[in-house]
């Protein structure tokens, strides 16, 4: 019955200021429509860069002159960067297998068979366990007697280098942008609160008069917040999933994208998830603008 | 006068109240016991006693740099009583009554509503003691957009009351304020003394032990205001304490009752019966 109530003079006041009622929405929904559009897209390209990271991996090629007891203790150390959490895993691939890899890739293998030797070197193939570790991993093994002279270790060092400058990037832009987004629509629910609040001075005077406790005159200003909220995020959830069925989806299947060519792992979020999450979040942002006004403008 | 009162309206039983006075020909009953369900007791602040309703014991009130609300105010007045508070523009008045109900707390001295000291009630019994105080104001402060129903039942609704308690109620407090079949008024479609009689009606509906009135007929013509004080006068035969701030001089000569004079912050007069003026047959409170 009391919370009846508080609906009931909650929409009750949403009627009577409209025109602000509807700018706290449409703020909302502006909100969650650039924070619905972000997601999907940083997660997509957080994904991407987390593929490509994966693929980096060390090459250490051995020397056809090292001895077994050298190629132990090579491999010795590239166990003892596995103990300490820098490497992932590490494959031995042998002269043979290196060449019938080789022989594998080529279209024509026959023209291997005209070589006198094996000109291939063995090697460790190293993932590190982040592509960050990459570095660490050439530092210790840069000196090894082991190593081939010429080849010595190989890896991809400036793709590493530029996809983690990218990838961090995108994650602290991305954490900024949404974070001042949020921001923004938090204080402007509190200032159309603040103005619900202003237009309904008589009834709030009369509630402390007649004894409404804190609360009771609170809940319904908080019930209006969080209304304009969830309206808003509703809104424009309906609007990305308009965007995602007629743009994004259509654009997906038409192109002839690059990456999912390539197979990339990338992928990105779900949209029953995604509207979970925006429309909790349009009424998070309504209850917090509220609250934090009600705190600021209505002690009683 | 557009009382109402023998107007025919239905009789309800009175609610005992130990120090109302015994003459039923003049007093119109108030509360029926069928709308009484307990809740009075339940959030019930003031402390039982034979005290006083309310008692300032030296309370300054001071705003900041050298303007004083109050300045050493010291006095009791009795459950039961009917007070009233004069004195020109700016004597204090308004700062007695907004002490009274804890808008403001004294800068020094005590202040004791229903024996309990303002000074050390907790924030969150705020709401509770001012359920115990029924006020009326010079402005009536109705909500423009509800009818007189639903300004009445707003204050119920406020203090957490039932759907069903709330439609008992609110039409025999409306009819005991004289305004039968005007429930579904909006204020600006009653006239000035309706209004205040709506506003009345809001202010008893929670039983409050205690009524003030900060100058309740203030805005209404001289007929209309005996019509209000009369009520009141009624309203405190049933054992409400009732304090009037006024500055009707007519109203007050006419009714003969204690009197308070503040001016400039001190009482400059307490008389235990008598006009707006000092008269030298009058007996000191």
């Amino acid at each position: 019955m009391k919370l009846g109530m508080f609906f009931r003079e909650a929409l009750r006041s949403i009627r009577a200021n409209a025109a602000i009622s509807v700018a706290a929405t449409v703020t909302a929904l502006i909100a969650v429509f650039i924070l619905g559009a972000f997601i999907p897209s940083f997660m997509y390209v957080r994904s991407a860069v987390d593929s490509q990271k994966a693929k980096v991996d060390v090459d250490v090629y051995i020397a056809d002159t090292a001895t077994v007891a050298q190629v132990n203790a090579l491999r010795g150390k590239i166990d003892g960067l596995r103990t300490d959490g820098t490497v992932a895993s590490a494959t031995y691939v042998s002269k043979e297998d290196a060449l019938r890899i080789m022989k594998e890739r080529l279209r024509d293998p026959s023209v291997l068979d005209e070589l006198p030797s094996n000109p291939l070197p063995a090697k460790f193939n190293v993932k590190p366990n982040d592509a960050e570790n990459a570095d660490v991993i050439v530092a210790a093994l840069k000196d090894d007697p082991a190593l081939d002279p010429t080849e010595g270790i190989v890896y991809p060092e400036s793709t590493a280098d530029r996809l983690l400058t990218a990838a961090k990037f995108v994650q602290w832009a991305g954490f900024v942008l949404i974070g001042i987004l949020l921001l923004a629509a938090i204080l402007l629910i509190g200032n159309t609160i603040r103005l619900s609040i202003f237009a309904r001075r008589r009834e709030v005077e009369v509630m402390r008069l007649v004894g409404a406790t804190n609360w009771f005159i609170r809940w319904p200003f908080m019930i209006e917040g969080v209304i304009c909220g969830l309206v808003g995020a509703i809104v424009a959830v309906a609007m990305l999933w308009g965007i995602k069925v007629g743009v994004v989806d259509a654009w997906a299947a038409g192109a002839d994208s690059a990456l999912t060519k390539t197979g990339s792992a990338a992928g990105t979020i779900a949209f029953p998830l995604l509207t979970l999450v925006l429309v909790g979040a349009g009424a998070l942002l309504g209850a917090v603008g509220s609250a934090i006004t009600l705190r600021r403008f209505l002690k009683v | 006068m557009s009382d109402g009162q023998d107007s025919g309206r239905p009789e309800f039983t009175l609610v005992p109240v130990a120090d109302a006075p015994a003459s039923p020909d003049e007093v119109a009953p108030l509360f029926s016991e069928a709308v009484s369900d307990g809740t009075r007791q339940k959030h019930d602040i003031f402390r039982p006693g034979p005290g006083p309703m309310i008692e300032f014991r030296d309370v300054v009130k001071t705003y900041g740099g050298d303007s004083r609300g109050l300045d050493g105010v010291s006095l009791r007045v009795g459950t039961g009583e009917f007070v009233f508070l004069v004195g020109p523009s700016g004597s204090g008045k308004s700062t007695f009554i907004r002490l009274i109900i804890r808008e403001l707390r004294a800068t020094s001295g005590e202040v004791i509503v229903g024996g309990r000291d303002l000074a050390t009630l907790r924030r969150g019994k705020v709401p509770y003691l001012r359920r115990a105080i029924g006020c009326v104001f010079q402005d009536f402060r109705l909500l423009p957009d509800r009818t007189a129903a639903e300004n009445v039942a707003y204050a119920l609704q406020v203090t957490g009351h039932s759907q069903k308690n709330v439609r008992l109620r609110v039409p025999e407090i409306l009819s005991l304020v004289g305004l039968d079949g005007k429930y579904d008024r909006l204020p600006r479609e009653l006239s000035g003394g309706e209004q205040q009689r709506v506003s009345i009606a809001r202010a008893l509906v929670n039983h409050p032990r205690l009524l003030i009135a900060d100058e309740p007929t203030g805005n209404l013509d001289p007929d209309t205001s005996l019509g209000i004080m009369d009520l009141l006068l009624r309203i405190n035969r049933t054992g409400t304490t009732v304090l009037v701030a006024t500055h009707d001089q007519h109203t007050v000569d006419r009714m003969q009752m204690r009197v308070i004079a503040l001016q400039e912050g001190k009482v400059v007069r307490d008389a235990e019966s008598g006009g707006y003026h000092h008269h030298p047959s009058e007996v000191p409170a």
